[in-house]
C-alpha cells in the first residue's frame, strides 16, 4: 500500500477538515482530487506528519504516520503548492540544499542536483539566483528539489498552477515519467481533472473530509451499455421522437444525441428507427464517464 | 527531444541520521553570511582587540622574565607600580583576567554589531520566502531548525570572540615561557569560552525570536538595535539621574551636619554602598551581559587584589572607580534567563504556528 488510513479525524476547531476518514491506497500514481476545502491539504499534511489528527491511525509506505514522521519525511518528496523559496541561493545551491536537508552528504547533494536540474530542463538556469526565476522555473526547481534524494513516494501539490501551457505540459510529462517509468509513487493533487488524467492511472476524490469515490480511473471511467451517444446527417429531432415513441429516453448535447435505451433491448433499435426516419447515423458509441462526470457525480452524491 | 529523455539515475547512497542535520542548516547560513562584505569588516576589525590582547599577555610574559626588552616600557607605564613589579608573577592571574575582561568587554559590542548584520535575516527571510513548508516537509524537527539557526550566529559569534582569545592565550603563553601558566590561567580560557556561550544563547536566541516576528528584516535589525544601543542609553540615563539625585541628597545632609570632612558624609562611601543595589544597569541588555561576564571571569577579585597595590586610604576609591557596577550579578542572570525563556516561547509560538502547509 502507499498509504491507507483507518477512521482518520481532523478537526480545526469547529471544521473538520478530515471525517472519519478510511482508505487504502495502492502504489503508483495516484491522483487526489477535491473542490476546495475538501480536506486535500489536510490529508498530505498527516500524511508527512506536519499534524497531529484527532483519532485514526494510519499507515504511509508501511510506517505508522503518528510515530514515525521523520522516516516517513526520508522517503517523501514534497512539491508544496505555494511559491516557497529557500533564499539567496542559485539553483543547484537550492537543490543541493534540499538534499543535504535529508541527510545527503553534502558532495552527493550537489551531484544529484546537477543530475535532477538537468532532468527537470533547468540546467542551464542552474547558476541564476532563484529569485529571479520564472514561475514555470520555480515549479521545475520545486519537482527537482522534491526528487533530489530520489524519494519513493512523491507528492505534487498543483505543480500547473500558473504555468503556461508548454510549461504545464512538461511538467505532467516528467511526473508522467517518473510515475511510469522510473517506479517512483506520486501523490498529484491537483483541481484540473485533465491533468489527473493525464499523469495518474488511481484517483480519490475527497470532500468535506469524507472519501467520495476512489478507484482505477478506467474502472470509474465506466462503459455505459445502456447509453449511446449518436451524431446523425441530418436533423436530429425526427429521429428523437421516433426514439421516445419506442420507449427511449433521448437529450441532446450540441451535436450529439444522447440515447438511453430500454432495458432489455439491443442498439439494434437505433438502427430500425434511423431506418424507419430515413436518417444516416454518421457517429454511434457506447456512451463512458468521464473523469469530470464521476468527479461531478461524486461530489453531487456527497 | 523532450528535455526528461536525458534520463533520471535512482540515487543508492545512504542518509545521514537525524542527530546532525541542523548542521546543513548552520553550514548554509554561514555560507551566506560571509558573502556580506560588512559583516566580513567587522569581524576582520573584532581581531584588532585580539592582537591588542595578545600585544599585552606577551608583554607581560617578558615582564614576568624581568626582560631588558620591556624595561624601559615599565618605566612609561604609570600603573605599573614597584611592587606590582617587583613580583610580577603573584599578580599573573589578575593581570591575565584583567586583560581578558576588557578584551570581552570590547567583543561583546563587536559581537552585538556581528548580531545585527547576520541575525535578521535567519529567520525572517524564510518567512519572506515562505521556506517553512520546504523545511518541515523534510526530516526536520523545530528543534533542528532553531539550532541550525542557532548555529550561524554561534559560528560567527566564536570567529568574533572564542577564536580571538584562544589565539591570544596562546600567544601569551608561548611568551611567558612558563608551564605553570596553563595551571593558573586555564580556568580563565574556559570562563571566556564559557562567557562566549552564554552570549550566544542569549543574543542568538533573542535575535532569532525577533527575527521570526517579521518577514522585514529592516524592522528586525531596527528592534535590535533598540534592544541593544536604547536600553543602554536609557539604563546610563536613569544611573545617571540617580547619581544627580544621590549627590544632592548628600551635599543637603552635609551642609545639615556642618564640620569637618563634609560633615562626616563619606561620599564615596555612600555611592559604593548604594551601587550595590542600584537595579539601573538591569535595563541595558549589554550591562547585564557585562556583569554576567564580569562574574564569570572573576574580575572583580581580581580588582580586589589589585586594590592592596593602592594606599588603604583610596582603596575604597580605586574599587569605586574601576570595579564597574557592583548589584548582585545574579540580578543580571535572571534578567538574562528571562529573556531566554521569553525568546524560547516567541520562537516556539511563532514556528508553531507556521510549520504548517497553506
Amino acid at each position: 500500500m502507499l498509504f491507507q488510513f483507518e477512521g482518520v479525524t481532523k478537526t480545526y476547531g469547529a471544521v473538520t477538515a478530515l471525517d472519519n476518514l478510511s482508505v487504502k491506497v495502492p502504489v503508483g500514481a495516484v491522483g487526489l482530487l477535491g473542490p476546495n476545502g475538501s480536506g486535500k491539504t489536510t490529508l498530505i499534511r498527516t500524511l508527512l506528519g506536519l499534524i497531529p489528527v484527532d483519532r485514526g491511525s494510519g499507515e504511509v509506505l508501511g510506517m505508522d504516520f503518528r510515530r514515525r514522521q521523520l522516516d516517513i519525511r526520508r522517503v517523501v518528496g514534497f512539491a508544496p503548492e505555494d511559491e516557497c523559496l529557500f533564499p539567496h541561493m542559485v539553483g543547484v545551491e537550492f537543490a543541493a540544499y534540499a538534499g543535504e536537508l535529508v541527510g545527503m552528504p553534502a558532495k552527493d547533494a550537489l551531484q544529484r542536483a546537477h543530475e535532477v536540474l538537468d532532468y527537470v530542463g533547468l540546467g542551464e538556469a542552474r547558476y541564476r539566483k532563484v529569485e529571479s526565476y520564472s514561475t514555470g522555473m520555480k515549479q521545475r526547481l520545486k519537482l527537482a528539489s522534491a526528487i533530489v534524494h530520489d524519494p519513493k513516494l512523491l507528492i505534487l501539490d498543483e505543480p500547473t498552477n500558473g504555468m503556461d501551457p508548454a510549461g504545464r505540459q512538461e511538467v505532467l510529462e516528467l511526473a508522467k515519467d517518473l510515475a511510469h517509468n522510473k517506479g517512483m509513487s506520486l501523490l498529484f493533487s491537483s483541481h484540473l481533472l485533465p491533468d489527473v488524467e493525464a499523469v495518474c492511472n488511481y484517483v480519490v476524490v475527497l470532500g468535506s473530509g469524507k472519501l467520495l469515490a476512489e478507484g482505477l480511473i478506467q474502472e470509474l471511467k465506466r462503459v455505459h451499455d445502456q447509453c449511446f451517444e449518436v451524431r446523425l446527417k441530418d436533423d436530429m429531432a425526427p429521429f428523437a421522437r421516433r426514439l421516445t415513441a419506442m420507449g427511449c429516453s433521448t437529450e441532446v448535447q450540441d451535436d450529439v444525441l444522447r440515447v438511453r435505451i430500454p432495458a432489455g433491448h439491443s442498439p439494434q433499435m437505433l438502427w430500425q428507427a434511423a431506418s424507419d426516419e430515413n436518417e444516416q447515423i454518421r457517429y454511434l458509441r457506447p456512451q463512458r464517464s468521464t473523469l469530470e462526470e464521476v468527479f461531478l457525480t461524486a461530489v453531487e452524491h456527497a | 527531444m523532450p528535455i526528461f529523455d536525458q534520463g533520471y539515475q535512482h540515487w543508492s547512497g545512504t542518509l545521514s541520521g537525524h542527530a546532525w542535520r541542523w548542521l546543513a542548516i548552520a553550514r548554509r547560513g554561514v555560507r551566506v553570511g560571509l558573502t556580506n562584505r560588512l559583516l566580513r569588516v567587522v569581524m576582520l576589525v573584532a581581531w584588532m582587540p585580539a592582537i591588542a590582547l595578545a600585544f599585552v599577555l606577551c608583554l607581560w610574559g617578558l615582564i614576568e622574565q624581568k626582560s631588558e626588552l620591556v624595561a624601559p616600557l615599565a618605566q612609561m607605564l604609570p600603573f605599573l607600580v614597584p611592587d606590582l613589579l617587583a613580583d610580577p608573577r603573584a599578580f599573573r592571574v589578575e593581570i591575565w583576567t584583567l586583560c581578558f575582561s576588557y578584551f570581552m568587554w570590547i567583543e561583546l559590542y563587536f559581537s552585538m554589531v556581528v548580531i545585527l548584520l547576520v541575525g535578521p535575516n535567519l529567520i525572517s527571510q524564510d518567512l519572506r520566502y515562505n521556506a517553512l513548508p520546504l523545511y518541515f516537509s523534510r526530516p526536520l524537527r523545530r528543534i533542528d531548525y532553531f539550532l541550525g539557526k542557532l548555529g550561524v550566529i554561534a559560528a560567527f559569534l566564536a570567529m568574533v570572540i572564542v577564536v580571538p582569545s584562544l589565539t591570544a592565550y596562546v600567544l601569551g603563553l608561548l611568551f611567558s615561557l612558563d608551564l605553570s601558566i596553563v595551571r593558573d590561567t586555564f580556568g580563565l580560557l574556559m570562563a571566556s569560552i564559557a562567557y562566549g556561550l552564554v552570549i550566544t544563547l542569549s543574543a542568538g536566541l533573542l535575535v532569532l525570536a525577533l527575527s521570526s516576528l517579521s518577514r522585514n528584516s529592516r524592522y528586525i535589525a531596527l528592534f535590535w538595535l533598540a534592544i541593544w544601543f536604547v536600553s543602554s542609553v536609557v539604563a546610563a540615563t536613569l544611573d545617571s539621574a540617580n547619581q544627580q539625585q544621590q549627590r544632592h541628597q548628600a551635599w543637603q545632609a552635609s551642609h545639615q551636619r556642618p564640620g569637618p570632612n563634609f560633615g562626616g558624609v563619606d561620599y564615596v562611601q555612600a555611592e559604593i554602598d548604594a551601587a550595590k543595589t542600584n537595579w539601573r544597569p538591569l535595563v541595558s541588555y549589554t550591562g547585564n551581559l557585562s556583569r554576567v561576564g564580569q562574574e564569570m571571569l572573576g574580575t572583580d577579585a581580581s580588582w580586589e587584589k589589585l586594590s592592596q597595590l593602592a594606599p588603604p586610604s583610596q582603596r575604597a576609591q580605586f574599587l569605586f572607580v574601576y570595579m564597574g557596577p557592583q548589584y548582585p550579578w545574579y540580578w543580571s542572570a535572571a534578567v538574562l534567563i528571562g529573556l531566554f525563556g521569553l525568546s524560547a516561547c516567541i520562537l516556539k509560538w511563532s514556528i508553531k504556528s507556521l510549520d504548517r502547509l497553506k
